[in-house]
C-alpha cells in the first residue's frame, strides 16, 4: 500500500461528522433502563466461569466427612451375618474334553437361627442347636462346546455344638 | 477482574466509536437521524447480549445487519407512501466535515464506490479495524477484504485529479 499512502492520509484527514448530542443521550438512556432491569452488560462472560467458593468449600467438606465414614466403617470388625456365600475353585480341565465336567459349587447360607440350648435325651451335657437354610449350587461345563448345566437346591441343616459346664 | 465492563466503560467505548459508527451505518439509510437509530439499537443489542467490548467486529456486524433490516423496512415504507423519493443507493453519502475543495473531491469520488469497496473503505479508515475483523464484521475473508480495500483506492486514485 505505499503508494497509497499520501491518498491515505487525505483520506484520514476527513472528519465524520459527530453524531448529535440526543444520541449520545438516547444511549445512556437506554443503557439505564437495561441497567435497572438486567444486569447483562455489566458483566463478562468470563464472570460466568469464576468459582463459587462457598459450594466449594461445601462439596469437600462432605466429601472430607464420607471418606471419614468410610474409614470408620473399614475399621470396624466384620459381624456374623447370617447370608455366608461360598464358591469352590473351579477345577482344570482339558479344554478340548467333550463332556460336562464339575465347573463350581456355589453354598449360600441365607438364613441362621440359634434355637437355644438344647438337652438330647442321651445326653447329659446341654447342646446349642443352631439351624441354618443353605441354596447349594452345583455347575457343570462342556469346554468344548461351552454347554452348561446348573443344579440348585436348598438345604436346611442342623448343628449340635456341646456347651461346657464351667 | 480487568475484563469486567462497567456501564462507563460501554458509555466511554460509545462516545470514541459514535461518529465512525453513524457514519458506516450511513452507507444504508437515507439520513443522519436514520443512522443515528441504527446505532442506537445495534449498540444497545449489543451491549445488552454481554459481547466482549473488544470484539469491534462483531459490533460492526450488528449495526450491518440492523442497518440492511432498516433498509428492507425503509424501501417497503417508501413503496408503500409512493414516494418520489431517489434510490437509496443514490442518496448514500458519507457524512463528513468538508474544509476545502480538495476534500470535495475526495467526498465526491468515494460515493462513486461501489458499496462493498466503500464499506471497507469505511471501516479501514475511519474507524481503524484490522483487515481480520473487517473480514469478521462482513462474513468475508480477509483477502477479500483487502482486496476491495486496494481496489477502493484505485479507484479513488483515478477518479481524484491531482493524486
Amino acid at each position: 500500500m505505499k503508494d497509497f499512502s499520501e491518498l491515505e492520509d487525505q483520506l484520514r484527514k476527513l472528519r465524520p461528522a459527530e453524531p448529535s448530542a440526543d444520541l449520545m443521550n438516547r444511549v445512556e438512556r437506554s443503557l439505564a433502563e437495561q441497567s435497572s432491569t438486567s444486569t447483562a452488560g455489566m458483566l463478562p462472560r468470563q464472570r460466568r466461569f469464576h468459582f463459587n467458593w462457598l459450594s466449594l468449600g461445601l462439596g469437600l467438606a462432605g466429601a472430607a466427612a464420607l471418606l471419614m465414614f468410610a474409614f470408620i466403617r473399614l475399621q470396624q470388625p466384620a459381624k456374623k451375618t447370617s447370608t455366608v456365600a461360598s464358591r469352590s475353585p473351579v477345577p482344570a480341565v482339558s479344554p478340548n474334553s467333550n463332556q460336562l465336567v464339575p465347573a463350581g459349587l456355589t453354598q449360600v447360607v441365607y438364613h441362621t437361627r440359634d434355637e437355644g440350648l438344647r438337652f438330647p435325651a442321651n445326653s447329659q451335657q446341654p447342646m446349642r442347636r443352631v439351624r441354618s437354610h443353605t441354596r447349594e449350587t452345583l455347575q457343570w461345563l462342556n469346554p468344548k462346546t461351552g454347554a452348561s448345566l446348573r443344579i440348585s437346591y436348598p438345604r436346611e441343616e442342623v448343628s449340635l455344638t456341646p456347651i461346657s459346664g464351667q | 477482574m480487568e475484563n469486567v465492563a462497567t456501564d462507563e466503560n460501554w458509555k466511554t467505548c460509545f462516545s470514541q466509536l459514535a461518529p465512525g459508527l453513524v457514519l458506516f451505518a450511513r452507507q444504508w439509510t437515507r439520513s443522519l437521524a436514520d443512522a443515528e437509530d441504527v446505532v442506537q439499537e445495534a449498540f444497545v443489542k449489543f451491549w445488552r447480549r454481554n459481547h466482549n467490548i473488544a470484539n469491534r467486529g462483531l459490533l460492526y456486524a450488528t449495526v450491518r445487519s440492523i442497518a440492511l433490516d432498516f433498509l428492507r423496512r425503509d424501501r417497503r415504507r417508501a413503496r408503500r407512501e409512493s414516494t418520489a423519493m431517489s434510490d437509496v443507493d443514490q442518496a448514500v453519502e458519507p457524512a463528513f466535515h468538508v474544509e476545502d475543495d480538495s476534500q470535495r473531491a475526495l467526498v465526491a469520488a468515494i460515493d462513486l464506490l461501489p458499496a462493498e469497496q466503500r464499506e471497507v473503505l469505511t471501516l479501514k479508515i475511519w474507524n481503524e479495524l484490522t483487515f481480520a475483523e473487517i473480514a469478521s464484521a462482513l462474513g468475508i475473508s480477509q483477502n477479500t477484504a483487502a482486496s476491495r480495500y486496494r481496489y477502493a483506492l484505485v479507484a479513488l486514485k483515478k477518479n481524484l485529479p491531482n493524486t
